[in-house]
């Protein structure tokens, strides 16, 4: 009875996940290094790819349709599919949220920047891109265990976000920056915070996957065990 | 594995068990140590679960590994076979079904039983359900008897008009829908089936499958099958009996809610055999 076309056709399904997510990284390279390199051109190479990603998300949707009317799954692989969707959704989201931050680089390419605002949305850039990378791979390699740290993680990417906003709100010297970049650079800020977000739930997702807890849930355990540990 | 009396309270409480039995009438049925030979052959062994009252448990697994076995160990029917014979205990109710003094045809009358293939008798529609609780000297309405466990069984609406015609000449959904009121008829508390829609179309398959949502709410009900899907669809409890080595006896490997048996099961073979890793 084994069902090897099945578990065949969850395996690619899984691949072409994979590489969606792959590209999405791809993207957030590029727009870190025009936010770095305050570059135009590479913002605008990435103008388009939201459409693309969200008609190969609705493609993986079908094929996870597909695979449940045809093959009634249970268990791991019902869970599989599930996350699959759940997965797609946070993939093709945080492409959307990469090519509204490069429409924003392109657009303010050459207008006045607050160093000190910038310097605070580069790093939250780079903390964002690190964790949605990790929520990628922990569904790659299913290593449940990372998926803990991340939600630590992006604690202090949270801590970025208050104080990227801040500094956007009060500019620490008077008329600094252009008004139309300090609009767009908060908003940047708040899609990164976003971008962070999908990948912590990637890896929560993937808790699910593996155990069939909700990550809510198995955080609630490790807190618990702790209390109990400090008990002791 | 866990102890349905004794688990998670919410569902799980004796209390609510009884509500049930004094509602209906229903009784569920408590199994402990249970082991099963052929001769020296130890075909099952160790099994211990509870199967709740007006609840369709459901029991699964690779051909081979105790399922019919068990069953038929739930009613006696077991040791008719030369050289069987079961140990442990098993109860209905209060009654401990291999005790000294019970009488096996009064327990196979309390815990009646439907095969996989249909098998009426060579009498008419209405012979065939009127026999047994004639044997049983049912002194009330036959009429009535037979048109109630009929209807119970989803058959009446289709032969109320030819109860006097062979019970062969039926399709084989219908046969086997009225094995099912035959076995009504001699009012059990408990019915088990053997793999009772194997045989049949979808059609009648789901017509079976309906039924036992109705059967359920005036008895227990425990079924065997092969058909995973099946499984999910009408039980509210799922065993999952498995073979660990090859010559070892069939073990209840996994008891739980349906829901979570096929959801997320606690023991990975389990886990492999719904999904079709092997079996």
């Amino acid at each position: 009875m084994p069902r090897e076309t099945f578990h065949r056709e969850l395996d690619q399904l899984v691949e072409e996940v994979l590489e969606l997510g792959r590209e999405v990284e791809s993207c957030m390279g590029a727009m870190l290094d025009a936010l770095e390199a305050h570059d135009a051109e590479v913002a605008r190479s990435q103008l388009g790819v939201d459409t693309r990603y969200k008609e190969w998300g609705a493609e993986i949707d079908e094929e996870c349709i597909i695979l449940q009317a045809r093959q009634a799954p249970v268990a791991r692989d019902l869970r599989l599919l599930y996350t699959v969707q759940g997965v797609t959704n946070h993939l093709v989201r945080a492409g959307t949220l990469c090519e509204h931050i490069c429409r924003g680089i392109a657009e303010t390419s050459d207008a006045e920047r607050d160093p000190d605002l910038e310097a605070s949305v580069l790093e939250m850039a780079r903390g964002a891109r690190e964790l949605f990378r990790q929520g990628l791979d922990i569904f790659e390699t299913r290593d449940i265990d990372r998926a803990r740290d991340l939600e630590a993680a992006d604690d202090k990417v949270d801590l970025l976000y208050s104080e990227a906003m801040n500094l956007a709100v009060n500019p620490g010297k008077e008329g600094i920056g252009s008004p139309e970049w300090r609009v767009r650079a908060a908003l940047t800020v708040h899609y990164l915070e976003r971008i962070a977000d999908h990948g912590v739930d990637i890896g929560g997702r993937t808790v699910f996957l593996v155990t069939g807890e909700r990550m809510e849930s198995v955080m609630r355990q490790y807190r618990d065990r702790h209390l109990d540990e400090y008990d002791d | 594995m866990f102890n349905v009396f004794e688990g998670r309270p919410e569902t799980r409480e004796r209390g609510e068990v009884r509500a049930a039995t004094e509602q209906t009438g229903a009784l569920g049925m408590r199994v402990e140590n249970l082991s099963a030979f052929y001769g020296s052959f130890k075909a099952v062994a160790d099994i211990s679960m509870d199967i709740q009252a007006n609840k369709v448990t459901a029991l699964i697994g690779p051909s081979g590994c105790g399922k019919s076995t068990f069953i038929r160990c739930l009613n006696r029917m077991h040791e008719v076979i030369p050289g069987a014979y079961a140990e442990g205990c098993v109860k209905l109710g209060d009654q401990d079904l291999y005790g000294k003094n019970t009488d096996p045809v009064n327990i196979r009358r309390r815990v009646g039983m439907v095969f996989q293939k249909p098998n009426p008798f060579s009498k008419s529609i209405y012979e065939n359900v009127a026999w047994g609780a004639r044997i049983n000297g049912y002194k009330g309405d036959m009429g009535e008897l037979v048109e109630r466990s009929l209807r119970q069984a989803a058959l009446w609406e289709e032969v109320k008009d030819r109860l006097k015609t062979s019970g062969l000449g039926l399709s084989g959904g219908q046969q086997q829908r009225l094995c099912i009121a035959r076995t009504l008829a001699v009012e059990p508390e408990v019915i088990l089936m053997d793999e009772p829609a194997s045989a049949l179309d979808p059609v009648s398959t789901q017509k079976i499958e309906d039924t036992m949502h109705e059967l359920k709410k005036r008895y227990t009900v425990v079924i065997v099958t092969h058909n995973m899907q099946q499984a999910a669809r009408i039980s509210d409890y799922t065993g999952f009996f498995y073979i660990e080595n090859m010559g070892d006896p069939g073990r209840l490997w996994e008891f739980d809610e349906t829901s979570k048996m096929f959801a997320s099961p606690d023991r990975k073979e389990t886990e492999d055999y719904v999904t079709g890793r092997f079996g």
